[in-house]
């Protein structure tokens, strides 16, 4: 166990660094983006041009409002209908649009679109915080573009003192008003580098998956991640080892998710959620999803994780989460009319029971809140995390204005 | 797993059918046709009623837009402007709106066979479609049925009609009120529903014989069942509703049933009390309080443990307990130490201080004093209910009654502005517009300042509401019409308000239609066939207009066929008064008869048909004696017509029958001369072959 211990730590430790020397640079990894979809983005822009003018606000319009409608229909069992991944490249391409057709003059016009329709996209279905990190990603990029077209470093924005924020108050705000010919091209080469990292974020995060998974090894999971789905099956191509799944009643998506590892040839193995804490002796790692990574570094992820979490503290064995970076939320756990999300208690207690129900009151909640101190490690699509540096990363991410839409 | 597989492929199916298939509609009922609302839906459309502070309306124009339907036809009748005016105002009517709703408004619509009239003759819908009432509560996932639907009309041509959507809801569960109960019988294999009866807690049911005979091996009879009241249909199915009902029955509905998610018609007070926990407990998710899915400025909501609901602007005083499934309009202040549980309150009410409310539903801008104490009851907007009030269960206190103070309500009690004298006066135009609504307001202002203290306490104003007459009994009935039949389920009066419900759903067989109904059915039948007769119409129009009536009023078919005789025969005492002489008669309705004669043979089709004509038409003559003389030519014209055979009048006449009247006519001179003929005819036909 101490071995292992060592060795995993030098992994955390060298994936700090890595992220460090990235983070530092901004610029590299947009350049990255840049670099592998200056093709796509072209034709993004052209067919974006030369769309009709004449109904162009009525098909937005439109388009938002089925947006909204979807979003709010979604999720009539657990999590969503579509992946988080989908909504969240959903929000960006319905954002670009608006960007691209919508009426406004500066910035400031812009980002006060956004923020409304965002408000809106949020409140659609409160749940799902993806739609809402989206929309302050694209904010943030506002800011940036705006700042490049002014001339002013990233940088010196970024590391404003707090002395210069208690004085300036919202004078930048002011400044969003300056128009530039060339803004909305590059708001939407920017949104568009952000789809393709949004595209990739699986990828990248399966990737890293030789590193933590190796050979023989017993592997825990709960419910059905698609990212997990993917990290096991990345590390399966090169390595054997076992998956217990824990099935997460009562929607039990642990069963596909076991369905879908098996067919891989994966050694897969079903267990009840009861018998999460009797099987952890034997697990080496446990590798979850979540739904929202909150902004303490804790999680909201589906039913039955925190149990899974303290089973795994009680044993010490190490609990990762897979977690791409749109997921990562300026939420905190305290906000609890917006955290909890209760479905039809249909599944928990069936509709055709008949008199009892008229008794008694069921509940059928989705989600479980993991405090921070019980997660080891976060990886995401740029690297490996502890949860004590998550705030940094929100503020890489997203800019402290946006916090509140 | 299996569930949420479905769930998953759900969207891209649906996506799929609308490609292959044109655009789905729906046809949304937003009328009653019966006054089980009354007095509360004297005011208010029962459409527009709030369920857990939205109108049913926006629940049914929900659903349907969550099962991809993309234009909706919304029928009313009753007070149709205010229902126009609410869609107009919501977010259906929205240029972004993906459901395009249409408001079809007509005061002559009194039955859903008008409206299905309507929707055929308009020709508004082009393939197959929803048909639901503008009070249902529903999440059901609709698109399974569909597909079935649509493959089985796909195999059999027009064979399905219709496609009835049912929830699997076992007895003594909490949706199923007992009007509602139905029994039935149902092809296991081909889901072809075989019977349909409601159960009315009879403790002996009859089924037909020759269901059973239908060529399959496998039927269930299933009491586990709640009607939804929703329905797929063909666009025949308006045609087919004027052939006879055993076709209707024995071939062309069938049924989808779902375990799924959740479907409630809101067909009474006791269900409106259902539909509305439920609501709150989720158990319509998606559709939940506070998903704001009507989209109104305002109206969103927070939820918070206990399914503790609060809109915006929402005070409550110290010491008061919201205890659990509570729903709290916007800017409503609750004053202090009050305990509320299970129990949905509008916007902008004031409620005083130690107020206990337990089940119960107040709308908007109510004011409720200190010390009042609520039992399951409704609450109607602008109503006061002053210190020290306490309303025991099944309370009604419609618009803008004053209630106090120190008054306590029994049980049932329902109390409204409007005096239910008027009731009468009312009786011919209750589907008038609001302005005889306002008019009638006017007449209660006049008769007002009455009040009986007794009832509505010292400051109250407002009227015990009951039906026509003061018969305590009576007052019972009413109360169970509103609240469904929780006060006294005697089966004796199961069977009136089953009438209240009039045709709520189509080709339920009527238990026994009330003797009401049969009489005004007759007139209406006088009615077309003067009409028919003054205006030269065709038979064909005739048959189709005595179809919808035998729909509206839930007559049988052989009971028609007994009436159309009746009316018939009578028809020359109406022309020409009760006195005239026996050949006058027969002169007046021998050519009646032969322009009629497509109208009868539509009717009398078996020989059983024959008999029963037979029969009423000796049930006519017994009633007049003087015009026996007739009875030979009626018949003589009739089997000239082709109308009845020799053997039906045969077998008629052989029958062994009971009262001496009756063998008298059988041995009138003239009869016996025209059987003797008839015998003849039929030796000399046998001869011949």
């Amino acid at each position: 166990m101490d071995g292992w211990w060592g060795c995993y730590n030098t992994v955390l430790i060298a994936d700090k660094q890595q992220k460090k020397s990235r983070i530092h640079d901004p610029g590299e990894v947009s350049v990255w983006f840049r670099k592998c979809s200056s093709v796509q983005n072209q034709r993004f822009t052209e067919t974006l041009v030369k769309m009709p003018g004449a109904d162009k606000e009525t098909d937005l319009s439109e388009r938002i409002e089925s947006f909204l409608s979807e979003l709010k229909r979604c999720g009539s069992g657990a999590g969503s209908l579509r992946g988080s991944a989908e909504t969240a490249r959903e929000t960006t391409a319905l954002l670009r649009r608006i960007t691209a057709q919508a009426r406004w003059s500066n910035a400031g016009d812009l980002m006060e679109i956004i923020r409304k329709e965002g408000r809106r996209m949020t409140a659609a279905q409160p749940s799902e915080t993806t739609v809402g990190n989206m929309v302050r990603r694209v904010l943030k990029i506002i800011r940036e573009e705006y700042a490049r077209s002014r001339g002013s470093t990233e940088e010196a924005d970024q590391q404003e003192s707090l002395h210069k924020l208690l004085t300036s108050g919202g004078s930048s705000e002011d400044n969003f008003r300056q128009h530039f010919a060339h803004l909305k091209a590059n708001i939407i080469e920017a949104i568009n580098e952000l789809l393709t990292e949004l595209e990739g974020t699986t990828d990248n995060i399966s990737m890293q998956a030789l590193e933590h998974i190796h050979s023989n090894e017993v592997i825990m999971t709960i419910g059905r991640s698609r990212t997990v789905e993917a990290f096991l099956k990345d590390a399966a191509r090169k390595r054997k080892f076992h998956v217990m799944v824990a099935e997460c009643a009562p929607f039990c998506q642990g069963h596909e998710m076991a369905t879908s590892l098996s067919k891989e040839d994966i050694e897969t193995t079903v267990i009840p959620d009861a018998a999460i804490f009797a099987v952890m002796s034997r697990v080496n790692k446990v590798i979850i999803g979540t739904q929202t990574v909150l902004a303490n570094g804790g999680l909201r992820a589906v039913n039955g994780t925190h149990t899974l979490a303290l089973a795994a503290k009680h044993h010490s064995t190490p609990l990762i989460v897979c977690a791409p970076m749109f997921k990562l939320s300026p939420q905190f756990p305290n906000e609890e009319d917006t955290f909890h999300k209760f479905v039809s208690p249909h599944e928990v207690l069936p509709f055709t029971e008949g008199e009892i129900l008229s008794k008694v009151n069921a509940h059928c909640p989705l989600f479980d809140y993991v405090p921070p101190e019980l997660i080891t490690l976060f990886i995401s699509n740029i690297g490996g995390n502890a949860p004590s540096y998550i705030y940094r990363l929100m503020s890489e991410l997203y800019h402290p204005e946006d916090h509140e839409l | 797993m299996a569930g949420k597989a479905g769930k998953q492929s759900r969207p891209r199916k649906a996506e799929k059918d609308e490609e292959e298939q044109p655009l789905l509609q729906a046809v949304l009922v937003a009328d009653s046709f019966n006054r089980r609302f009354f007095p509360i839906s004297k005011d208010q459309p029962r459409a527009l009623l709030p369920l857990a502070n939205v109108s049913m309306i926006d629940y049914t124009l929900e659903f349907l837009t969550s099962t991809g339907v993309q234009e909706t036809f919304v029928f009313c009748c009753w007070m149709s402007s205010k229902i126009k005016e609410h869609l107009q105002k919501s977010k259906w009517c929205r240029p972004t709106s993906p459901n395009v709703v249409h408001v079809i408004t007509s005061d002559l619509y009194r039955s859903l066979g008008d409206v299905l009239r309507d929707v055929d003759a308009k020709a508004l819908v082009r393939s197959d479609f929803l048909l639901v009432y503008g009070d249902v509560v529903s999440n059901i996932d609709v698109s399974q049925a569909l597909q079935e639907h649509r493959q089985r009309r796909k195999m059999e041509k027009n064979i399905s009609v219709m496609t009835m959507i049912f929830k699997e809801s076992p007895p003594g569960h909490k949706t199923r009120c007992e009007d509602d109960d139905i029994i039935v019988a149902m092809d296991s294999k081909s889901k072809r529903i075989l019977h349909y009866q409601r159960a009315q807690a009879l403790k002996k049911l009859h089924f037909p014989m020759n269901i059973f005979h239908s060529g399959s091996d496998e039927f269930e009879i299933r009491f586990d069942l709640l009607d939804c009241h929703i329905s797929i249909c063909s666009p025949q199915v308006s045609i087919r509703l004027y052939e006879t009902q055993n076709q209707i029955l024995g071939n062309q509905i069938h049924m989808h049933v779902t375990k799924d998610g959740y479907g409630a018609c809101v067909s009474n007070l006791l269900m409106y009390d259902t539909v509305s926990s439920d609501t709150i407990r989720r158990w319509v998710y998606p559709i939940t309080p506070e998903a704001n899915f009507a989209d109104q400025e305002g109206q969103s909501c927070t939820h918070s443990r206990h399914n503790v609901y609060r809109e915006p602007g929402v005070s409550l005083g110290h010491g008061s307990q919201m205890e659990e499934n509570v729903l709290i309009g916007r800017n409503t202040m609750i004053g202090a130490n009050c305990t509320i549980s299970n129990t949905v309150i509008g916007a902008n009410c004031v409620i005083g201080d130690n107020v206990t409310l337990d089940r119960a539903y107040i709308w908007n801008r109510v004011h409720i004093a200190n010390d009042v104490k609520v039992k399951q009851s409704v609450i109607c907007d602008n109503v006061e209910v002053k210190h020290g009030v306490v309303l025991n269960e099944q309370c009604v206190l419609a618009y803008n009654v004053v209630v106090g103070p120190d008054i306590t309500l029994q049980e049932g009690t329902v109390l409204s502005m409007h005096h239910p004298d008027e009731e009468d006066d009312e009786d011919e135009d209750e589907f008038l517009s609001d302005d005889d609504v306002g008019h009638s307001k006017d007449k209660t202002k006049q008769k007002g300042s009455l009040f009986n203290p007794a009832e509505v306490g010292s400051e109250g104003k407002g009227y015990r509401w009951k039906t026509s007459s003061l018969d305590d009994t009576e007052e019972d009935e009413l109360a169970e019409c509103i609240w469904g039949l929780a006060l006294n389920p005697d089966p004796e009066s199961d069977s009136e308000s089953e009438v209240s419900e009039g045709s709520h759903d189509l080709g339920s067989h009527p238990a026994s239609p009330e003797l009401d109904d049969v009489k005004v059915f007759q007139n209406e039948v006088h009615g077309t066939l003067q009409r028919g007769l003054d205006e030269n119409i065709s038979c064909d129009n005739l048959v189709l207009e005595i179809n919808s009536l035998k729909y509206a009023y839930n007559i049988s078919l052989k009971e028609v066929m007994q009436i159309l005789i009746r009316v018939v025969l009578e028809f020359p005492f109406h022309q020409q008064g009760a006195q005239i002489s026996t050949a006058q008669y027969s002169s007046h309705l021998l050519p009646l008869l032969k322009k009629w004669a497509p109208v009868f043979k539509n009717y009398v089709k078996r020989p059983q048909d024959q008999l029963d004509c037979l029969a009423s038409m000796e049930e006519v003559f017994l009633e007049r004696e003087t015009h026996w003389a007739a009875l030979v030519k009626v018949l003589m014209s009739m089997y000239q017509l082709e109308i009845l055979e020799e053997e039906g009048i045969m077998s008629w006449f052989r029958q062994s029958t009971t009262t001496d009247k009756s063998q008298q006519l059988r041995r009138n001179q003239g009869l016996l001369k025209f059987i003797q003929w008839i015998e003849e005819a039929e030796e000399s036909s046998e001869g011949d072959e």
